[in-house]
């Protein structure tokens, strides 16, 4: 029997995504409905297409599964969640650029492991200037760089993967021990404010550059336009009829703050439970910023699925029957909802309040789905407290 | 932006100003032809020079524009008759949902020996559709259609945000070209064919009840060919009379849209933040009672 390797198992997936490539180029040219995504010509750059086939990305995952010790079959494995993923290498083949922001965070994490701040700093301020969902992840990234990790001017060590049973709750969550203005004064040491300045820096450089090369065009589409931003068209979220039926009247600024507030609520119980254990926080405020999001649309989905493969191997769920049903109950809402959008768009029916039903039904899908993963997981941090005793490097 | 004429002033003034308008346009052209020695040309698209003008599209403005941009009888093609005249007109929007086609098959009197001569001079039939409000064409999409060769040429003018529900866009004008050899020459000996089919998509509706009616006028109908004169990017073109076609107006062409219902307002926004909170305070409970160890 054929030995399942990394390197194996990333040619197949390469070589699966060029007969993509090629595919698509068929399509496009034989049938009126286009395979290539309509950004491929927006971001016409062949880097772009080479990068989204090719491994830095893939090879990013495989990296911090074995920096942080998980055996090479669980580490395979989990990237295979990625690469034999059908929304992720649809998504990837179709020209758009999901993909390289999701390598440029894997790539923060490894900086960030390997006590490369300067360099993490640049990447994250590039990553929020090109997409700004990231800057959610600003606060635990703050909160990870604990100076109860960086003691004797070595690197952090790591938490390993093979103590994730006997580990001890010795992590620096000051945010619980300690009084909340304690907690904003401590926030202030040096590689926090150094991570802060740098990746500040960077964001404004690069917004500059942008707005002095495109003018107050790029500055309305690229960030005014997220946070006035209300498409009424139908999409997976819960929001998008409340927002047709109010389309022709301005939203109070009451009625806009409170559907910010469970999205404001999630996000913050995430991060203060979770955020030294960094991929796992990532993962579920990623999956509930998507979730609790005004517009929802397939391609969000890559941005957590590229953090899957990092968090499974601390995972307690087995595929039977638990995973299973998880997987099940998220395709299933989506499959539902899709067949009442069909039936909107391509049939001309009225069905707009069976679809609302439905995109309410996802969300209640992505809870269930966020619940389990959380009851499943074993809470691991990235860094272990380093101590005054000998700090073995293993 | 308004534009030259405002909805505001009484009638006396419009038709002053009506007058005044064709009297610079014709002004205009015989400068123009004064300069470059010829009347009637246009640039790439006709309906390019007014919404250069103009900036957005008004019915009567773009009727007006239509009616003297090209005079009648000073834009001499070939000969002195207006040889390609329209017998018939049927129109049908074609296809389910959002996405349908806009389907005009036009009879015309053409007679064989002008072919050649038409094609020797690289005529073009132009199409102009002027959309309503709902439905809106993708210029991404008839540029594709113009690289498989079916038009030679497609442009779309006027609000072409293509996100806006359509109580927040204005109108927008469709231009197609096709060549001559998509007039298809039938049994008859002087009658030929000629399909056209454009692509639409439907916008998000105003709120009503149940579904929101739209409704497509006629088409306008030109042959453009190319100037021989110097200046190659100028078209000259002649307006193929619909006059013959019988009672235009009979039954109007009518797209149905589903739209949202103003009652459900209430009931929707009360429900969708209630459960978003529910769902948040669950995952809040989840995480505060998960235990590190």
């Amino acid at each position: 029997m054929a030995e399942i390797t990394f390197r194996s198992v990333l040619l197949l997936s390469a070589v699966f995504r060029v007969v993509l490539i090629f595919y698509g180029e068929w399509q496009d040219a034989h049938m009126a409905v286009r395979y290539t995504d309509i950004d491929y010509f927006v971001f016409s750059d062949a880097a772009a297409l080479m990068v989204s086939g090719k491994s830095p990305y893939d090879r990013s995952t495989y990296r911090i599964l074995k920096l942080r010790g998980v055996p090479e079959k669980l580490s395979t494995y989990s990237a295979m969640v990625w690469l034999f993923n059908p929304f992720t290498f649809t998504i990837g083949t179709r020209g758009n650029c999901e993909p390289i922001v999701c390598s440029m965070i894997l790539w923060i994490l490894i900086c960030l492991m390997k006590d490369n701040l300067i360099q993490a700093a640049f990447w994250y301020g590039l990553v929020v200037h090109l997409r700004i969902y990231p800057i959610i992840y600003a606060l635990p990234i703050i909160i990870l760089l604990d100076p109860l990790y960086f003691r004797h001017g070595k690197k952090p060590a790591l938490g390993k993967w093979s103590f994730r049973t006997s580990e001890s709750s010795l992590d620096s969550s000051n945010a619980e021990k300690t009084g909340f203005w304690n907690f904003f004064r401590s926030l202030i040491t040096w590689r926090r404010v150094v991570f802060g300045i740098l990746s500040g820096t960077t964001f404004l450089i690069f917004t500059g550059l942008s707005f002095y090369l495109y003018g107050w065009d790029f500055l309305h589409e690229a960030l005014l336009y997220h946070l006035t931003r209300t498409d009424p068209r139908h999409n997976f979220s819960i929001y998008f009829y409340h927002i047709y039926l109010h389309y022709e009247h301005e939203l109070s600024i009451l009625e806009k703050l409170i559907s910010f507030l469970p999205q404001f609520i999630v996000q913050l119980i995430i991060i203060l439970r979770f955020a030294p254990d960094l991929p796992f926080c990532l993962f579920l405020q990623t999956v509930a910023f998507v979730a609790f999001n005004k517009v929802i649309t397939a391609q969000y989905f890559v941005w957590f699925f590229c953090l899957l493969p990092l968090i499974l191997p601390w995972s307690n769920m087995r595929l039977k029957w638990r995973g299973l049903a998880c997987v099940s109950v998220w395709i299933g809402a989506q499959t539902h909802w899709l067949m009442w959008g069909y039936l909107l768009e391509f049939r001309g029916k009225n069905v707009f309040l069976q679809l609302w039903m439905a995109s309410l039904l996802f969300l209640a899908a992505n809870t269930f789905v966020m619940i389990n993963i959380i009851r499943s997981h074993v809470f691991c941090p990235l860094f272990k407290q380093s101590s005054s005793k000998s700090v073995k490097d293993d | 932006m308004t534009g030259f004429f405002s909805s505001d002033l009484g009638m006396k003034t419009r038709s002053l100003q009506c007058v005044s308008v064709i009297f610079l346009i014709s002004i205009k052209s015989l400068v123009l032809a004064s300069i470059y020695g010829q009347t009637c040309s246009v640039d790439e698209y006709i309906a390019e020079s007014y919404f250069k003008k103009y900036h957005s599209f008004i019915e009567r403005e773009f009727d007006n524009f239509i009616a003297n941009k090209i005079p009648l009888g000073s834009c001499k093609l070939l000969g002195d008759e207006n040889l390609l005249m329209a017998k018939s007109l049927s129109r049908n929007v074609i296809g389910e949902g959002s996405h349908r086609w806009l389907s005009s098959s036009m009879r015309l009197k053409f007679p064989r020996e002008l072919k050649h001569e038409l094609t020797a001079r690289s005529c073009e039939v132009v199409v102009i559709e002027r959309l309503p409000s709902g439905v809106f064409a993708d210029p991404f999409e008839l540029q594709h259609f113009v690289q498989r060769g079916v038009f030679t040429d497609a442009a779309v003018f006027g609000d072409t945000n293509l996100e806006l529900p359509s109580f927040r866009s204005n109108q927008t004008v469709v231009e197609i070209h096709m060549s001559i050899d998509s007039i298809v020459p039938l049994r008859d000996e002087d009658e030929s064919e000629v399909i056209l089919k454009v692509p639409l998509h439907a916008r998000y509706q105003p709120l009503g009840h149940g579904f929101s009616r739209v409704e497509f006028g006629a088409p306008d109908i030109f042959t453009c060919c190319s100037s021989t004169e110097q200046d190659a990017a100028k078209m000259l073109c002649q307006p193929i009379p619909t006059s013959l076609i019988p009672d235009k107006k009979a039954s109007p062409l009518m797209w149905e849209i589903p739209c949202g219902n103003k009652e459900h307002a209430a009931v929707v926004s009360a429900v969708t933040f209630g459960f978003a909170i529910s769902t948040a305070l669950l995952i809040v409970l989840t995480s505060v009672s998960y235990s590190r160890q």
